[in-house]
């Protein structure tokens, strides 16, 4: 899924379409990628109204920077950089803007699906304790820092490895390492009350 | 006891079948080229040509200094050019003043024509009779 540097890029003749203007061209890139985007701005952000707004502003910003876009890394990394750096942004202006935190999520984010584990529907007992698992994680996630919270959505979420979290977030893999330890770390402190109790 | 890192893992994995409501990406790819034609139309009024200014200044980072200085450089270069300073300005020729000054001729005295010089009111030679 994701390209290794010395790879050839997949994207190439779409992303080379798009540039000169085959609007179609550009449509099958935001299809291809737009789950995943969709699945890291949510985890993110925990608000679906943000992330339609922001993954609009990630391919228009994306579209219009296309010229700009040498291919010196894949379509894919370049445009989890665009999309990173604008949720990060968006972050930073949400809390300062009215001091609203991830800690008022959206009320939505409670009856996700995604939270919902099929493979235990038949099961209803087994079923809620996951949904309560997953709430609390939910809560955990929110409690972490902007970059902790990244790597973790990168990593953990959306199964990126080491090498590319550090090519898009530009930092050195070591530094993804050791923010994703750290991370791992809080998230079971923040568990662990609710971790004792259940077993 | 703490949930293992793997646990925590396996929980967070839950989380990659997250995905929008089905019909989501035709809506939004209507919106994203509804919104392009509108950026586009938007692009060359004054207003556009203005934000596209200053968000290609905001993008350019710590180098944004320095095109920031060569266009004040450039700005004051053209300025101390174009405008002309006073002693370039070219002065008119001296032109003496002419002191000498010519009387306009005297126009007639219009009362000499209302004088009576009819030989009754006139004495004799060189005399004259009020």
């Amino acid at each position: 899924m994701f390209s290794q540097p010395q790879q050839p890029d997949p994207d190439r003749e779409l992303v080379a379409r798009a540039r000169e203007g085959d609007t179609r061209a550009f449509d099958a890139l935001i299809l291809k990628y737009g789950d995943k985007l969709y699945g890291l701005v949510y985890n993110m952000t925990s608000h679906k109204e943000d992330t339609h707004d922001l993954l609009q502003e990630i391919f228009a910003r994306a579209y219009q920077s296309l010229g700009k876009f040498r291919g010196q890394s894949t379509f894919y990394t370049w445009i989890y950089q665009i999309a990173v750096n604008l949720t990060l942004n968006f972050l930073k202006k949400r809390k300062r803007r009215s001091g609203i935190s991830l800690q008022d999520p959206d009320s939505s984010v409670k009856d996700d699906p995604a939270l919902v584990d099929t493979g235990h529907a038949s099961n209803p007992e087994q079923q809620s304790h996951l949904n309560q698992l997953q709430l609390k994680l939910n809560e955990a996630m929110r409690k972490l820092s902007d970059s902790h919270r990244t790597v973790v959505t990168l990593f953990d979420i959306q199964g990126m490895p080491h090498g590319e979290i550090a090519k898009v977030l530009k930092v050195s893999e070591g530094t993804v390492r050791s923010r994703l330890h750290y991370a791992h770390l809080q998230l079971q402190s923040f568990l662990q009350e609710w971790w004792d109790q259940r077993f | 006891m703490k949930p293992s890192v793997e646990q925590i893992g396996n929980l967070l994995a839950l989380k990659r079948e997250e995905r929008p409501e089905e019909g989501y990406w035709q809506d939004f790819l209507c919106e994203f080229h509804q919104r392009q034609r509108e950026a586009a139309v938007k692009r060359w009024t004054p207003a556009g040509v203005w934000q596209r200014t200053t968000a290609w200044f905001g993008e350019l980072g710590s180098t944004k200094w320095l095109y920031g200085a060569g266009l004040g450089y450039a700005t004051i270069m053209a300025a101390f050019l174009l405008i002309p300073r006073p002693a370039d300005v070219e002065q008119a020729p001296v032109v003496p003043v002419k002191h000498q000054v010519v009387p306009a001729p005297a126009p007639p005295v219009e009362q000499l024509d209302e004088l009576d010089l009819g030989p009754t009111t006139q004495g004799s030679v060189g005399e004259q009779v009020f």
